[in-house]
């Protein structure tokens, strides 16, 4: 007997949790207005996060699903990606998408119930919030064929969590994808957590990063919580795809610090103590001291930078707030190019009921 | 002899040209032994031999074009042990090709020939108002009544007949239908056409009307023409009409109103094979006796000619029948609702009468005149059976 | 103007919008050197070459999902499902995404996709391959579903789906792609979407029915009309959206109507068409509608699969109920 194919995962973290580096710190990271930029974008995805709790919790969302804790993941992966590259997320990735242009109100819209939320005002060619678990992995598959197929010079970046792992789209993406040697970038944001279910209960792999094997593509885990590892590796991968040789997994690990959803309790299924040592590991503490111990952050900057997104999450909140509903027609008006006869039917009925209709606040 | 004739090889293809045969005439073949090879559309194919034995004939050469289904190959001995053949397999190293059944599975059917058709694309508009527009429960109850709803006035909703006016209609109408069918003997049949319409203002009588018959007799001694029976008693109804107004007409029981007609239009119960037809004589208050004999003698053999016209046995306010043609002297005959009156006349007999104080023998027709007593009194019945005995009595 | 059988029609569209709209991709199992296994896409890789002509893995969710990610990126993706029966791992993709991507989006992305596959039962195919449920799919809103039933309707209308702006499930009857042939032009020219075609003009009674289908319903309106039974025949065509309008007007016409569909009956799109004719044409109607369908049933194997679906004697029979109720 002899061995035919082995397999090696690497991990690779830059800062410690307590903003020590505890490996070369790359090219990009060493220009600490970069870093100093990716650390506001990170404050500013916890303070919108934040903020979108608190309005769940006074009546003025719907659910929301925190991404407390995946401050470092969001931010390197879209601080890694070109403009027009094509993100495809979950539910979660705020801190890409506001990287990336969308606007809180959206965000804010789409938890709010109003389907104008993944009407993003830019970047437009990034696909909507994705619900259903893995399946925009595919998305990013067949964009990055369309981008390959047109001579595009695009990446496709898909975010799953653990979660998503589990099921086939994710590995019939990643196959797909290696077989084609397709321009895309699979992102599995482990955060140990699918709604209650740890990661030891969902798969017998050491790593998510190895499930790239058996596609036949690299994969890497890197520390999620470091936004110098995950921007690093993401744009390393996005690198290799743009040059044509195809996808790579980027396993970030991180921990889901908030519930699954406000709806959900986590302390149903799991123990303080975990949460409380997550918290020690958590992402703007360490990037935070690191530009503290560089000189490029202090006291002062902080202050300001809080009062600052503070303001521009309260515009945002406002903006969302005073958008009025959509009309009753507009359920129908965007199913199809041209509505269909018999649908036009159906919107003059729905419209006769007005808002009288029952239905819920806004 | 077994013939094995050219197989569909799964493309629907009409024929297939022979490329090369395997075997020669006198070969010992085995089943799934190389025969030959055909050409079809996608590949040249192996055909293998369908069973063991000797070739006695083979029926067409290498580029010949053969029918599917035409003879290929006799064999001789068929199923006897076979030596190998002479011919040998193709040296393939790939697997033998098949022909292609362009499908992975089963056989798609081919060979329906070439398709003419005329598709006429959609996006149709109703027509609105074309054809009459009624429930099916509506069209179901005409059907059994052997109304045509073409003929029964819409009042519903887009134009519709609704059960309403169809009830309407039918309280003033009998039906044309004829039902050529008679029952069979110990099985149920469902009345159909005059008969179940029949059954149907029979029962709405029962459930409504508030019957009363008085019963009478007209002596006819002094008639000069003898024969001139149903015009002279349409006559006599007509001057019992003009006596007493109140049964020549009709009872919304609904509205509780009753409407008095002046026109005296008499339906005139005729009895066929079929059932009861009711044709209408109209306005026999304007009519002379000449000109109502000459309207029943029509309007008798339009009925029994089934000719009578839909519209001639609606719309009547007054009923004559004439029951007592084979046996019967009183009845109490039932009107249909709305009327409000029906003259029976019975059997004509020869009655012994007292006249002047001696008897003699008289010619009577014997009279039964039913009224709805929740419009009509007793004095208006009477009255106008009076006028009608004194009609009937008169010699001409 | 060709003589061509109603793949040779597929086949002959997939190449007109290869030729004339560099979006359009076909990909699937097997359709590239292969040709598909029916051969719809016989000869396009080697014309179009294997970027526009793609052989995936094996994985029907994953086809579907990677279409509406091209589509959404502005290609015109045309995925093959080999079969009906491996349709459902794409019924996540379509429903969850392909229908809803241009509606939740406020229509800052489209899914201009043809979902094909072929379907239906009647080629002695093993288990799995035979049944019809184009009724999962007309259910999902934003979705069209097209059936054609004659080569030339097969090319006008596969043409006329890759051409509209939303997905298409484009469902082939793979009893009748190569039963006739019929001269068609390859010139083209797309039929419209979301009408029924009239095959046949008559007045006593309407069938619609579509697919394989049209087959018996044409010949048991022949056997018909040696009776002096005049029907009118509608292919619907369009699964979803329904014409209704001309199924209205037939029905207006002749006053009874009987629906033919393979697939099974509880649920069927024939419970949908009698839904529609009871509440908008119901005071047309002189008899009950009926149903020609398939049984509530697991599809039968093959030794029995003609048992299950309509006949032409089971049609000619509920027509003759119908017109005597």
């Amino acid at each position: 007997m002899e061995t035919i194919a082995d397999f090696e995962i690497q991990y690779s973290q830059f800062l410690d949790p307590s903003g020590k580096p505890s490996a070369d710190i790359p090219d990009f990271a060493r220009d600490s207005g970069t870093l100093v930029e990716m650390y506001r974008h990170m404050v500013r995805t916890r303070v919108f996060d934040n903020k979108a709790i608190n309005l769940q919790r006074t009546g003025k969302l719907g659910t929301y699903a925190s991404c407390l804790g995946h401050e470092a993941t969001h931010v390197g992966l879209a601080a890694a990606m070109h403009k027009d590259d094509v993100l495809a997320p979950s539910y979660r990735e705020y801190g890409a998408m506001l990287y990336r242009g969308v606007r809180m109100s959206e965000i804010l819209l789409y938890w709010g119930g109003d389907e104008r939320g993944s009407d993003f005002e830019g970047p437009k060619h990034d696909f909507p919030f994705c619900v259903p678990i893995a399946t925009q992995c595919l998305h990013a598959a067949g964009a990055a064929m369309a981008f390959q197929l047109r001579g595009e010079p695009r990446c496709a970046v898909s975010v799953n969590g653990d979660g998503g792992t589990s099921e086939g789209a994710f590995y019939e993406a990643m196959n797909i994808a290696g077989a084609r040697k397709l321009p895309v970038v699979f992102i599995v944001v482990n955060n140990k957590w699918a709604i209650s279910v740890p990661i030891e209960l969902q798969t017998a792999s050491k790593t998510l990063a190895q499930k790239a094997v058996a596609a036949g593509i690299p994969g890497i885990q890197v520390d999620g919580n470091d936004a110098i590892a995950v921007r690093h590796w993401v744009e390393r991968a996005l690198a290799r795809a743009r040059k044509g040789q195809g996808p790579t997994l980027v396993e970030a690990v991180t921990y889901r610090l908030s519930d699954h959803t406000t709806a959900d309790d986590a302390s149903r299924y799991r123990k303080k103590g975990e949460v409380d040592e997550a918290r020690r590991l958590e992402p703007l503490i360490r990037l935070r001291q690191y530009l503290t111990d560089l000189g490029a952050w202090d006291a002062t900057r902080e202050k300001e930078l809080l009062q600052a997104v503070a303001e521009d999450v309260d515009a945002e909140v406002q903006r969302y707030l005073n958008m009025p509903k959509q009309p009753i027609e507009a359920m129908f008006d965007y199913m199809y190019r041209e509505l269909p006869e018999f649908l036009e039917e159906q919107r003059d009925h729905a419209t006769q009921y007005g808002d009288s209709n029952g239905g819920h606040h806004g | 002899m077994i013939t094995f004739n050219l197989p569909d090889l799964g493309e629907g293809l009409p024929e297939a040209e022979i490329v090369s045969w395997h075997v020669s005439e006198g070969d010992t073949v085995k089943t799934d032994d190389p025969l030959l090879s055909v050409e079809t559309a996608k590949a040249v194919v192996e055909v293998p031999s369908p069973y063991s034995g000797v070739i006695a004939r083979l029926h067409a050469q290498a580029g010949d074009i053969v029918a599917t289904g035409a003879a290929l190959v006799d064999f001789a001995e068929a199923g006897s042990v076979a030596r190998q053949p002479k011919g040998s397999p193709e040296p393939e190293a790939t697997m033998p090709e098949k022909e292609d059944a362009a499908t992975v599975v089963g056989n798609v059917p081919t060979g329906g020939g070439l398709l003419q058709e005329t598709a006429i694309a959609g996006g149709g508009r109703r027509r609105k108002g074309g054809r009459v527009k009624a429930t099916p429960s509506v069209r179901t109850e005409a059907r059994r009544l052997g109304v045509d709803l073409a003929d029964v006035p819409a009042t519903g909703k887009n134009g519709q007949v609704t059960s309403g006016d169809l009830a309407r209609y039918q309280n003033t109408v009998a039906k044309p239908r004829p039902a050529h069918t008679s029952p069979t003997p110990g099985r149920s049949e469902a009345l159909r056409g005059p008969r179940r319409a029949m059954a149907q203002s029979m029962t709405q009588h029962r459930n409504e009307v508030a019957l009363c018959t008085i019963f009478d007799d007209a002596d006819i001694h002094e008639w000069i023409m003898k024969r001139d029976f149903t015009a002279r008693i349409l006559r006599a109804t007509a001057a019992g009409c003009s006596r007493a107004p109140a049964l020549n007409g009709f009872f919304n029981a609904q509205s509780m109103s009753h409407q008095q007609e002046s026109r005296v239009d008499i339906a005139l119960a005729v009895d066929t094979d079929d059932g009861l037809i009711v044709p209408v004589i109209r306005h026999v208050e304007e009519m002379t006796l000449d000109q109502i004999r000459d309207e029943v003698a029509r309007m008798k053999k339009a009925t029994l000619d089934r000719t009578v016209a839909p519209q001639d046995m609606v719309n009547y306010t007054i009923t004559v029948s004439n029951f007592g043609m084979l046996a019967g002297r009183y009845a109490t005959p039932l009107m249909v609702p709305p009327t409000v009156a029906i003259l029976g006349t019975g059997k004509l007999q020869h009655d012994v009468v007292a006249v002047m104080g001696g008897i003699e023998v008289h010619r009577r027709i014997p009279l039964s005149l039913s009224f709805d007593h929740r419009c009509i009194t007793g004095g208006e019945a009477c009255r106008f059976l009076a006028a009608v005995i004194d009609d009937l009595e008169k010699p001409q | 103007m060709a003589e061509m059988t109603l793949i040779d029609a597929v086949t002959t569209a997939l190449a007109w919008e290869l030729e004339h709209d560099p979006r359009v991709v076909v990909l699937g199992e097997d359709v590239g050197v292969n040709g598909g296994v029916f051969r719809a896409t016989a000869g396009l890789q080697a014309r179009f070459g294997a970027d526009r002509v793609q052989d995936t893995p094996l994985a029907e969710g994953m086809i579907a999902g990677v279409a509406i990610g091209m589509a959404a990126q502005g290609m015109i993706p045309i995925p093959e499902i080999q079969f009906m029966g491996f349709i459902y791992p794409t019924v996540d993709q379509m429903i969850n995404h392909a229908g809803r991507l241009r509606n939740r989006t406020r229509g800052r992305m489209s899914c201009p996709m043809v979902l094909r596959a072929p379907f239906g039962g009647g080629i002695h195919a093993p288990e799995h391959h035979s049944e019809s449920t184009e009724a999962l799919f007309a259910h999902m809103p934003g979705i069209r579903v097209v059936i054609p039933s004659s080569p030339a309707r097969a090319y006008g209308l596969l043409l006329a789906a890759i051409r509209d702006p939303d997905p298409v499930v484009f469902l082939e009857p793979k009893r009748i792609y190569r039963l006739n042939k019929q001269n068609v032009e390859d010139n083209g020219k797309a039929l419209p979407l979301d009408v029924c075609y009239t095959l046949r003009q008559g007045s006593d009674i309407t069938l619609v029915t579509w697919g394989a289908m049209t087959f018996e319903t044409l010949k048991a309106a022949d056997q018909l009309a040696r009776s002096n039974i005049s029907c009118e025949v509608i292919d619907l065509a369009t699964i979803s959206p329904i014409d209704y309008e001309t199924i209205l007007e037939s029905v207006e016409k002749t006053g009874r109507l009987v629906i033919v569909h393979e697939a099974a009956r509880t649920c069927g799109v024939g419970a949908e068409i009698a839904a529609i004719v009871a509440e908008k044409g119901l005071y047309d109607l002189n008899a009950p509608i009926r149903r020609v369908t398939g049984y509530d049933v697991v599809m039968p194997l093959f030794r029995r699969e003609m048992d299950y679906m309509p006949s032409v004697s089971k049609i000619v029979d509920a027509v003759r109920e119908t017109l005597q109720d």
